[in-house]
C-alpha cells in the first residue's frame, strides 16, 4: 500500500480530495482515508497520520480504534480442562450464542488473546498452563471461570490442585459458581470488555 | 498360553512353593487372596501367570497400614472369567518389591503410581518416576502420615520441572 493520495484511491473519490494532490493539506484528513478498504485502513491510517502528526498524537488516535476492535473480537483459547468446560461449550451453543458478542474460541494459543481458565488446575498441569500462556499474542487477559480456577474450589487444601490460578497468570476477571451458568460466562466476558475499555490498552 | 490351566485356584502352586506363600484365604468373587513372601514375587509371577493362566494384570494397589506396607495384585484369567488376588506384606521402613513389569507389562503405570503416592519401591523397574503428580513433587500424599497442607505451605517448583 503505498501512501494515501489520489493516486491509490478508488474511483469515485471526492472531487474536492481529488483535485487537491499530495501536495496541499487536505481540509479533513480522514476524508481519503475513508474511502479505502476496510482491511487496509489501519496501515493506511498510519500512514497518512505519520506525515502530519506526532508519534504520540497517532497514538491518542489510533488507541481507540485498537481497543475498540480488540475487546470486541476477543478469541478465547479452545481448552477444556474440567466441568466448567461444558457450561463453557453450551455458551458457544445455539441457546446463548457467545459468538454474537464477537467470542469465538480458537484452537491455537497463537490465534487466541483470551485466556478461559475452566476447571480445576493441578500442579501437573500448571507448567502447561503457563506454556499456553505465554504462547498467546499480547495483549492478552485471562477469565478464571468457577470455583476450582478462582481459589481452587472444593479441592483447595487438596496435595494436587493449584488453589488459584492467579498464582500462575495474571487474572482479570473472576468468575464465581460451581460451575458458572453461560449466562455467567458471558456476563464475566461483557465484563472484561468493560475493563479493557476502561484501561484503554 | 497354552497348556496352561485357565483361571484355576491358586491351590497348585502350594507345592511349588511351601514356604512363599504365607495362605490363602477366599475372597467373594474371586479366585482368592494369595498372600506371599515378597521375596518369591517375581518366581510367583511368573507361575500365576503361566501355570495358572492368568495373563492380564489389571491392578496394582498399595496400602498404608501404618506398621507394614500393603501391596495388592489384582490378575484376571480370560479363559476361566476370574480374578486372583495377590498380596504382600512389606516393611514401613524401607518398602519394596519386585517389579512385576518383566512377567505383565500393564504393571509399569500402575508401579509409578503406587511408589509415588504410598512410597513402594518396585527393583528393576524401567521407568519408576511420577505419574500423577508433578515430577519432584516431595510428598507421598496418600501415606497416612501425610498432613493436609496449607495451600501456601505446599512449595512445588512448577516452572522448575
Amino acid at each position: 500500500m503505498g501512501g494515501v493520495t489520489t493516486a491509490s484511491s478508488p474511483a469515485g473519490v471526492p472531487a474536492a480530495a481529488a483535485a487537491t494532490g499530495p501536495a496541499t493539506e487536505p481540509a479533513v484528513p480522514f476524508l481519503e482515508i475513508e474511502t479505502l478498504r476496510a482491511r487496509e485502513f489501519i496501515p493506511a491510517a498510519k500512514e497518512a497520520l505519520a506525515s502530519r502528526i506526532s508519534e504520540e498524537a497517532q497514538d491518542r488516535l489510533l488507541r481507540p480504534v485498537f481497543n475498540w476492535a480488540g475487546r470486541n473480537s476477543l478469541f478465547p483459547l479452545h481448552w477444556g480442562l474440567a466441568c466448567c468446560a461444558i457450561e463453557f461449550a453450551a455458551a458457544f451453543g445455539a441457546r446463548w450464542d457467545a459468538e454474537r458478542f464477537g467470542v469465538v474460541p480458537r484452537s491455537s494459543p497463537r490465534q487466541c488473546d483470551l485466556l478461559i481458565v475452566n476447571g480445576t488446575v493441578t500442579w501437573k498441569v500448571a507448567h502447561k498452563l503457563i506454556t499456553l500462556y505465554e504462547q498467546m499474542p499480547e495483549p492478552k487477559w485471562v477469565i478464571a471461570m468457577g470455583n476450582c480456577a478462582t481459589g481452587g474450589g472444593p479441592f483447595r487444601t487438596a496435595y494436587s490442585v493449584v488453589p488459584g490460578v492467579d498464582k500462575l497468570v495474571p487474572v482479570d476477571v473472576y468468575i464465581a459458581g460451581c460451575p458458572p451458568r453461560p449466562e455467567a460466562m458471558l456476563d464475566g466476558i461483557l465484563k472484561l470488555e468493560t475493563l479493557i475499555k476502561e484501561r484503554g490498552e | 498360553m497354552t497348556g496352561a490351566a485357565s483361571g484355576v485356584g491358586p491351590d497348585r502352586l502350594l507345592a511349588r512353593f511351601p514356604q512363599g506363600i504365607l495362605g490363602i484365604d477366599p475372597f467373594p468373587g474371586t479366585a482368592g487372596r494369595l498372600r506371599f513372601d515378597p521375596a518369591i514375587a517375581l518366581e510367583l509371577f511368573r507361575e500365576v501367570r503361566d501355570t495358572l493362566g492368568y495373563t492380564h494384570l489389571a491392578m496394582v494397589a498399595g496400602i498404608d497400614w501404618v506398621q507394614t506396607r500393603e501391596v495388592l495384585y489384582a490378575v484376571w484369567s480370560d479363559a476361566g472369567r476370574r480374578y486372583l488376588l495377590l498380596s504382600a506384606q512389606l516393611p514401613a521402613d524401607h518398602p519394596h518389591i519386585e517389579s512385576a513389569t518383566a512377567v505383565w507389562p500393564s504393571a509399569n503405570w500402575h508401579e509409578r503410581e503406587a511408589w509415588e503416592l504410598v512410597d513402594i519401591s518396585f527393583d528393576h523397574h524401567p521407568d519408576l518416576r511420577n505419574l500423577l503428580l508433578p515430577t519432584g513433587y516431595q510428598f507421598h500424599p496418600l501415606l497416612r502420615s501425610f498432613k493436609l497442607h496449607e495451600p501456601e505451605e505446599l512449595e512445588v517448583k512448577v516452572r522448575d520441572v
